[in-house]
């Protein structure tokens, strides 16, 4: 608790430090409590959370630990019992769902899978919120899919039916639809779960490239402690609905950490690379 | 400009608007033909007997067609213009059946598609809803009980299956809605709404009207006219319209309540919205045709079936090939007895029922689309 204040403390000095290398948000959460509406319990208790601009950050943490709450808050998903979200400095309460869409684009943890949908049609979807209900497919709408379909790299299965592809595909193929929104900000709750490695490294590459080339801002819950330390910029890392600490990998990932947030022995080596080699699973009381 | 080049290049593999597939075309040709046939045959035979080219000329009689005053007299009641007994008995007496039979076909259909997707549940149908059973329900009452009201039969009809819908939907709803849960509080609340039917049995001391009421809650085309026609057209005409605009929506719906809102839709709306014009669409139907059983069930299915699980393709499918199902069911719940009319919803019942069993057999997992 005393960690997390700290914590907290050290955020809001260097989000408002404004030297050259300050960091911008394009994402801000500001003391938010999340419950869901069937039970009185609030799941994440946050009392301040960046999502740095043009940067990829991914939230870390066991099963519920609340990223996904978290995530579903910062995407309008559901609503804050108390505190605010803001995009780009404006607050999620402005932007209408249409509107909220053409800046922020979300793909949640388990899609209903369509089996019959052509891969193609379902990446038309993604411009729905650049459509009115009577417009047609414009140039746009064109170029726009064409490129996701390109940077997801799934040329080859346009024409395939949703309900035939791998696990892997389907991903590529959804990660696809939400590239098509062509928005500035992409939520992804875990999408590299249940994928070979092949494909979660495809997905990952797709995220990098998408930051690289268009300076997409990313927040993204991975499961994999390891890969998320090599990946992303920023780590968050949840612990019992609360922000156990944000930085760069380098910084917050520690021995301690995995013991604490995790519940895991393991050793981290920085050099030549951050790696995180988990041993065992700590017993329950020291976690 | 590299970009450019290469839309330009896929484009030619798939054109976007071209969701027309051969196969869709083919269908609703193949539907608009057995309905022209089966309508023929519904116009040609009857007490007064006329043969098939007595029948047609009567049909195709360009005095009656191209004539302003027979139309107002069809759709606005206006006094009919003289014309041939044979043209009399064709356009006043069998042509309203064949069309009220379109139309009914056409609605239940649609309302059925829509409420597949709306609940994402290949088992919903206005019938396994409740719907159908609520508006039976409301006109039944005002059959029986409040005769004074039936100028507003649709909007009574309409208005029950707005309830019960909305019954079935608040005993499902818990955080959301499962098929499941959709499903067996329709089965529940379609059973309180037929005892409530039966119990009104009591209070009919007319014979009479307890014939037609029967022949009403089994679904029944017997005897209708340019009147019902004039009741069902327009209710009709616009839950279609907005149907056929909606479709896109639909798919959206399709990928799911949490990706549907991420891609901007707001989705308790879309859904509410849709299901209006779905309960309008069934209502349509039910007032001037009772309550025709497994329609709005089965007819998605076939459509799905042949043209694929794309909602523009399946609302055009469904506006085809609900008349045509209809109108031939109808000839033979007419014909098939000879001198006996049955109600249409016998015959729709006696292949619709068995026609599901045969997909719930054949289909590995039903019920959630």
């Amino acid at each position: 608790m005393a960690r997390t204040q700290q914590d907290v403390d050290r955020e809001q000095e260097r989000i408002t430090d404004d030297n050259g290398d300050t960091v911008e948000s394009a994402l801000v959460g500001d003391d938010l409590e999340l419950s869901y509406p069937t039970s009185e319990e609030t799941i994440v208790d946050c009392a301040r959370l960046d999502i740095p601009e043009e940067a990829v950050t991914a939230l870390v943490g066991p099963n519920g630990s609340g990223k996904s709450t978290l995530l579903k808050a910062l995407s309008k998903h559901l609503t804050p019992a108390t505190g605010s979200v803001q995009i780009h400095g404006k607050d999620l309460d402005t932007f209408s769902r249409k509107e909220l869409a053409r800046e922020m684009g979300v793909l949640s943890q388990e899609n209903d899978s369509l089996g019959s949908i052509p891969v193609e049609d379902l990446i038309y979807h993604g411009r729905y919120p650049h459509r009115g209900f009577f417009d047609g497919v414009t140039e746009e709408d064109h170029r726009a899919v064409e490129r996701a379909i390109e940077l997801a790299g799934i040329d080859h299965l346009r024409e395939s039916e949703l309900g035939q592809l791998s696990g892997g595909q389907k991903q590529l193929a959804w990660i696809a639809m939400v590239l098509a929104q062509d928005t500035d900000v992409l939520l992804l709750d875990e999408p590299t779960t249940f994928l070979d490695i092949h494909h979660q490294f495809r997905v990952l590459e797709t995220i990098r490239q998408l930051n690289e080339e268009k300076g997409v801002t990313v927040a993204v819950i991975l499961h994999d402690i390891s890969q998320a330390a090599r990946f992303a910029d920023y780590l968050v890392a949840m612990c019992d609905g609360e922000l156990y600490d944000w930085g760069p990998p380098e910084e917050v990932v520690t021995e301690q950490l995995l013991a604490d947030v995790f519940g895991v022995e393991a050793s981290v080596e920085y050099e030549p690379e951050l790696q995180v080699l988990p041993k065992r699973a700590l017993p329950e009381s020291q976690t | 400009m590299a970009e450019a080049q290469s839309v330009e290049g896929h484009r030619s593999a798939r054109e976007r608007e071209g969701w027309v597939t051969g196969m869709l075309v083919l269908f609703c040709l193949a539907s608009t033909v057995v309905t022209i046939v089966a309508g023929l045959v519904q116009v040609s035979f009857g007490e007064y007997s006329m043969t098939f080219l007595e029948a047609w000329q009567a049909v195709f009689n360009p005095s009656v067609i191209f004539n302003l005053h027979a139309w107002s007299a069809f759709l606005f009641g206006t006094n009919l213009p003289e014309m041939s007994t044979a043209s009399i008995v064709v356009w006043t007496l069998r042509m309203p059946r064949v069309f009220v039979a379109i139309i009914a076909g056409a609605t239940l259909a649609i309302s059925g598609a829509i409420f597949q997707a709306v609940t994402r549940n290949e088992l919903a149908s206005p019938f396994v809803l409740g719907v159908s059973s609520g508006a039976g329900f409301a006109v039944l009452a005002t059959l029986v009980v409040f005769s004074g009201l039936t100028p507003f039969l649709p909007l009574i009809a309409a208005l029950g299956g707005t309830v019960a819908f909305v019954i079935v939907y608040t005993i499902a709803w818990k955080g959301g809605t499962s098929p499941v849960r959709l499903v067996l509080a329709g089965v529940v609340v379609n059973m309180v709404f037929q005892s409530l039917q039966q119990g009104l049995f009591f209070f009919v001391d007319d014979l009479g009207v307890v014939q037609t009421a029967i022949a009403w809650l089994t679904g029944s085309l017997t005897g209708t006219g340019w009147e019902e026609v004039r009741i069902a057209i327009l209710p009709a005409a616009v839950a279609i319209a907005i149907a056929l605009a909606g479709a896109r929506q639909l798919n959206v719906l399709m990928l799911g309540e949490s990706t549907a809102r991420s891609l901007g839709m707001r989705v308790e709306r879309v859904r509410f919205s849709l299901s209006a014009v779905a309960i309008l669409a069934a209502s349509a139907a039910i007032a001037v045709a009772g309550i025709v059983s497994f329609f709005g069930l089965v007819v998605p299915h076939i459509v799905r079936n042949t043209v694929g699980g794309d909602y523009r393709r399946l609302m055009i499918g469904c506006l085809f090939a609900g008349p045509a199902l209809m109108v031939t069911a109808d000839v033979g719940a007419r014909l098939a007895l000879g001198g006996t009319q049955m109600p249409v919803g016998v015959v729709t019942g006696l292949i619709g029922g068995p026609y599901f069993l045969y997909l719930m057999r054949k289909q590995q997992s039903m019920g959630e689309l």
